[in-house]
């Protein structure tokens, strides 16, 4: 199975842009809702986005986090964890 | 979807539409600005203008990090992407942002190696993958993509990747804010806060706006009930009396924010003296550099840059619509010769630009209005 966020760089490696949802990545005050399916590896985690995709999201600036965590995520990054519990 | 779908029920948008209604006081103007790019492609996307009474006007602020990238800095980045040994990346929006001598676009076409990117963590990747090339991220963006940036670098260090370096045009959104309210061409009556620039920095820096100016913020999240219930709460504070940071987002947004981010910031960059943002001119301790340490990954010093500095077109009103003093189609080249195929002005490029985001959802309801 090919991994989302690996379409995502062969994407950028062939000069085609990926755009996410209608706003601009840039912008951004832009965040994207995503849920953790699993950890992959201590500041990492495959996650779930509001927009379908798994994708692979650094974790290291919320702290650990477990399956069923949401985060929001910016550009890749998690910024904070919303509290859904 | 829960945190979604509540906060865009028409039944309680009419009622808040109904309940700011009653709160603004007939005779009276009231001017709102939201500075965030996202407020403003909600209100035009859902058309929130239209359920503001008249004497309640939203104003779009310069909280569009694309849109206020001087052109002087878009030839810098075009300048590195033309390096042969260079392989470019950027976030999609940058591709089409003019500078004096074209686009990231036009420089592709031609033959640079320009890629975009959705996190520099993807432009990272593709420099490991490419030992033999120098790839250059071209960062930009406020507080909110920042910490990508330095998470970005951190991993560089960590995993020696050598052959990778950023154009950094981080800036920072209070400084500007501050400028604006010493502008004395503006009169507004409060600010909607940018949310998810809170969700880093927190609403502590917000503060210094009703204590040493008299207005109300509102830092808000970016559905519709979320704007509206900001602009309610502006109205709220003015009718009071008063002035104070309400967190409308307290659902994501905290007083002090994300401190592991504030800190990757801090260890990261520092302030320069001063950054030139378009249609506002220089703006002291406004943008970010990489700090001394993290020099070897600093592109600016990594290769020789034009750095000359570009005045806008004189047909281009950008810097009245970024301060609020003109609303988009009240720009002379509006719709006409700046367009988002082919935009003239940087607030026409992004989706989120005050010009663009009028262009593609608010000028239907506006014609239907005036028809």
């Amino acid at each position: 199975m090919v991994e989302p966020d690996d379409v995502r760089v062969r994407e950028a490696e062939g000069g085609v842009g990926v755009g996410v949802g209608e706003r601009c990545i840039t912008c951004a005050d832009e965040a994207v809702r995503v849920e953790v399916l699993r950890l992959d590896g201590p500041e990492r985690a495959r996650c779930l986005a509001d927009h379908g995709w798994i994708e692979t999201v650094e974790t290291a600036l919320v702290g650990p986090v477990r399956p069923g965590d949401v985060l929001l995520v910016h550009a890749g990054v998690a910024l904070v964890r919303l509290d859904e519990r | 979807m829960r945190f979604v779908d509540e906060f865009r029920d028409p039944a309680l948008g009419r009622s808040l539409a109904d309940a700011i209604r009653r709160l603004a006081a007939p005779g009276r103007a009231y001017k709102i600005m939201e500075v965030c790019g996202g407020h403003t492609h909600t209100i035009y996307r859902y058309g929130i203008a239209d359920l503001l009474p008249p004497n309640v006007e939203l104003v779009h602020g310069p909280g569009c990090p694309v849109c206020v990238i001087p052109m002087g800095r878009v030839d810098d980045a075009i300048a590195v992407a033309r390096r042969p040994e260079v392989l470019f990346t950027c976030f999609g929006d940058m591709l089409r942002v003019p500078g004096g001598g074209g686009t990231l676009l036009d420089a592709k076409a031609e033959g640079a190696d320009v890629r975009v990117v959705y996190s520099p963590l993807d432009a990272l990747r593709l420099a490991e993958r490419h030992p033999d090339r120098e790839v250059v991220f071209l960062a930009v963006g406020f507080e909110t993509t920042a910490p990508s940036t330095a998470l970005t670098l951190r991993q560089a260090r960590a995993r020696g990747v050598a052959n990778f370096s950023c154009l950094c045009n981080h800036v920072t959104i209070v400084p500007p804010l501050a400028a604006l309210l010493e502008s004395p061409d503006l009169r507004l009556d409060g600010f909607i806060g940018p949310g998810h620039v809170a969700t880093v920095v927190g609403t502590r820096p917000f503060e210094f706006i009703p204590r040493e100016y008299g207005k109300p913020v509102v830092v808000s999240g970016f559905e519709p009930l979320d704007v509206l219930q900001s602009v309610w709460s502006v109205l709220d504070q003015l009718a009071a009396g008063c002035a104070e940071v309400d967190n409308q987002y307290s659902r994501v947004v905290t007083r002090d924010g994300n401190p592991r981010a504030l800190s990757a910031l801090a260890d990261v960059f520092e302030l320069r003296p001063h950054f030139e943002w378009r249609g506002l001119g220089f703006i002291s301790s406004s943008g970010l550099r990489l700090a001394p340490a993290w020099a070897e990954y600093d592109a600016e010093r990594r290769y020789r840059l034009p750095g000359v500095r570009v005045a806008d077109p004189k047909a281009c009103q950008c810097g009245e619509v970024l301060k609020g003093v003109l609303r988009p189609w009240e720009c002379k080249v509006f719709g006409t010769a700046c367009t988002p195929e082919r935009p003239i002005g940087t607030c026409m490029v992004s989706s989120e630009g005050a010009c663009a985001a009028y262009y593609n959802y608010g000028r239907v309801a506006r014609q239907g209005a005036a028809s």
